[in-house]
């Protein structure tokens, strides 16, 4: 018994090298919170101290330089309405995956599981003359349309899942009613696979709302196309030595997707552990 | 009895078909967007193409005999190497053994799961502002350097020829490893304990029953999770390149990721650019064959 417990134990070196990794991964956030209040002297001076006021100049500085308020406009047009149109194309696919009986099926879901395999990154450069072919070069507007494409594997698969899970009696009933597929889907299956929808869109929320190189290539670096993520680097290259505002710009762009943590919590880890081995 | 039956496989049939039209946008739409443009790459990589504006000529294979004679794109090879072979060998045990860690829920997991967590949130341009920030001349790491008197040993980490990549690197793994180990813990969660159990009685301890039995039992999903890593790293270190050192000093940061879109949108030689594409796709999925074979279930 008690050889048991001693085995049980985990030993002492494991918690101190957990601590230091834990350290390693705080500091920097830890830095870029103080320092967002800080004037460069003081980063440079006291960079581990509290700031001396937590006055908000940096954070309005940066707001004004890449109109961060035009920026988040359209981050969150970009996120929400690439979010809508990948359940509208998302959805009634995987009920018909799932309900499909025979061979096709398969090789549809097969189709999107390789999907899964391939980062749209290695198709980056054709993509920009589809967006120039489609005349949506630099424009937001082309991310509204592309973003959904590259969340399709994804979505799919996952709501396949929930979708099997339903009985296939449920559908049978509502057919001899006499409710046809469109109605089935919406007012039957759609309300029983909002666990399976939230779990996708939480996963395509992080990833629309954070993406980056597509964003700046696609929808481009001016004012009024360009999304939050592609804003924060040009205030990089506007204020390279003032890493006071340059902080302050980065603690902006992260607020939302934290918000959305802290709201979530556990149901948002659990979503990206699924989510990050099904993709 | 034949009668029901040929009249319900027709019903089966019409009923299918309805459901065909009901995938049928979203295969659309995933053809489109992003079959189309990578059928597209491999056309483009024969293609003379001086500029996104420009005019094109078809020049057959000789965008990939230049490839051949151009140290800029062996660098990018060699660098990419170097990635995955210092960046997947740290990360994959460390955050195994990490999760194993988690996995037998030490005081405070809970904290310890979500501070694992939060850089898994952030995105590309957060990061590379936090860490251009941190790895600056003036940034935190030299200040830190200078406070506890080893100021000798700062140096500008990402435009120096002998640390830029290397700092690449270190960010890719810095939130990397505990991200990987929430994944880990997560599938050892689903072993029965007595199966460690057992093995503490015998008296293994958590060093052996890390790597001659919880490894074994998770071996398929440590292989899904080094193909993953492993396509993250080679297509998805483009934009923390771009975005830390622009494949700077020199070459000396740049890999073939970072080389397809410099190639392509810095130096405007859009078919060139794409034979690196085709040559980067072609490592990938043999990199990808390569974890497969090596990670398949050990009958």
């Amino acid at each position: 018994m008690t050889r048991k417990n001693r085995g049980e134990k985990l030993p002492l070196v494991s918690h101190i090298i957990v601590a230091v990794y834990v350290l390693i991964l705080v500091t920097p956030f830890y830095f870029v919170l103080i320092s967002s209040f800080k004037s460069n002297t003081e980063i440079f001076n006291f960079p581990f101290s509290a700031p001396a006021s937590f006055g908000l100049e940096n954070f309005v500085e940066a707001w004004e330089r890449v109109d961060l308020d035009k920026a988040l406009v359209n981050s969150a047009l970009v996120t929400g309405i690439s979010l809508s149109l990948t359940l509208f194309l998302a959805i009634p696919a995987s009920y018909a995956i799932a309900r499909f009986r025979g061979k096709a099926g398969d090789y549809v879901e097969r189709f999107f599981a390789l999907g899964l395999l391939i980062p749209s990154f290695a198709a980056l450069v054709p993509t920009v003359f589809l967006a120039i072919w489609m005349g949506l070069f630099q424009t937001r507007e082309f991310l509204y349309l592309f973003f959904p494409a590259t969340a399709l594997p994804l979505t799919v698969i996952l709501l396949t899942q929930f979708m099997r899970a339903i009985p296939s009696e449920l559908q049978e009933s509502a057919s001899i009613d006499g409710a046809g597929r469109i109605r089935i889907l919406v007012s039957i299956y759609t309300p029983l696979v909002v666990p399976g929808i939230a779990t996708v869109t939480i996963l395509n929320f992080l990833s629309f709302w954070n993406e980056y190189l597509f964003s700046l290539i696609l929808a481009g670096p001016s004012p009024t196309e360009r999304t939050s993520q592609v804003a924060l680097p040009i205030l990089v290259s506007q204020t390279e030595t003032e890493f006071g505002v340059l902080l302050a710009g980065a603690v902006i762009t992260m607020i939302p997707v934290y918000v959305v943590y802290i709201i979530l919590n556990r149901r948002l880890e659990d979503v990206l552990v699924a989510g990050a081995v099904k993709g | 009895m034949i009668d029901t039956s040929s009249r319900h496989s027709l019903g089966v049939r019409r009923e299918n078909t309805k459901l065909s039209f009901l995938w049928l946008p979203a295969v659309f739409w995933y053809t489109f967007f992003t079959v189309g443009p990578l059928l597209a790459m491999f056309y483009i990589s024969l293609l003379e193409w001086p500029g996104l504006i420009a005019e094109n000529s078809f020049v057959g294979l000789s965008n990939f005999e230049k490839l051949a004679s151009d140290d800029v794109f062996w660098q990018a090879f060699r660098n990419s190497l170097i990635q995955i072979a210092v960046v997947l060998p740290i990360l994959l045990p460390t955050s195994f053994m990490l999760g194993y860690y988690l996995s037998q829920k030490p005081p405070g997991h809970r904290l310890l799961r979500v501070i694992l967590f939060t850089p898994a949130l952030i995105s590309l341009s957060a990061k590379s502002t936090m860490f251009l920030a941190i790895f600056a001349p003036l940034g935190l790491i030299n200040s830190s350097l200078e406070l506890v008197g080893l100021g000798a040993l700062s140096t500008p980490w990402l435009a120096s020829s002998s640390t830029a990549f290397g700092t690449v690197m270190a960010v890719e793994l810095w939130g990397g490893i505990g991200f990987t180990a929430i994944l880990f813990a997560a599938r050892l969660s689903g072993v029965t304990p007595d199966v460690f159990e057992a093995a503490a009685l015998d008296g293994a301890g958590h060093w052996k029953r890390i790597w001659a039995i919880a490894f074994p039992i998770c071996r398929e999903y440590v292989g899904v999770i080094a193909m993953l890593q492993f396509i993250w790293v080679m297509f998805g270190s483009a934009g923390l390149i771009l975005l830390l050192t622009r494949g700077g000093p020199g070459n000396y940061s740049t890999n073939l990721s970072f080389l397809v879109y410099d190639t392509a949108f810095s130096q405007q030689q859009i078919g060139y650019s794409q034979a690196i594409a085709v040559v980067l796709f072609a490592i990938v999925l043999a990199g990808i064959a390569l974890i497969r074979f090596s990670f398949r279930a050990k009958e």
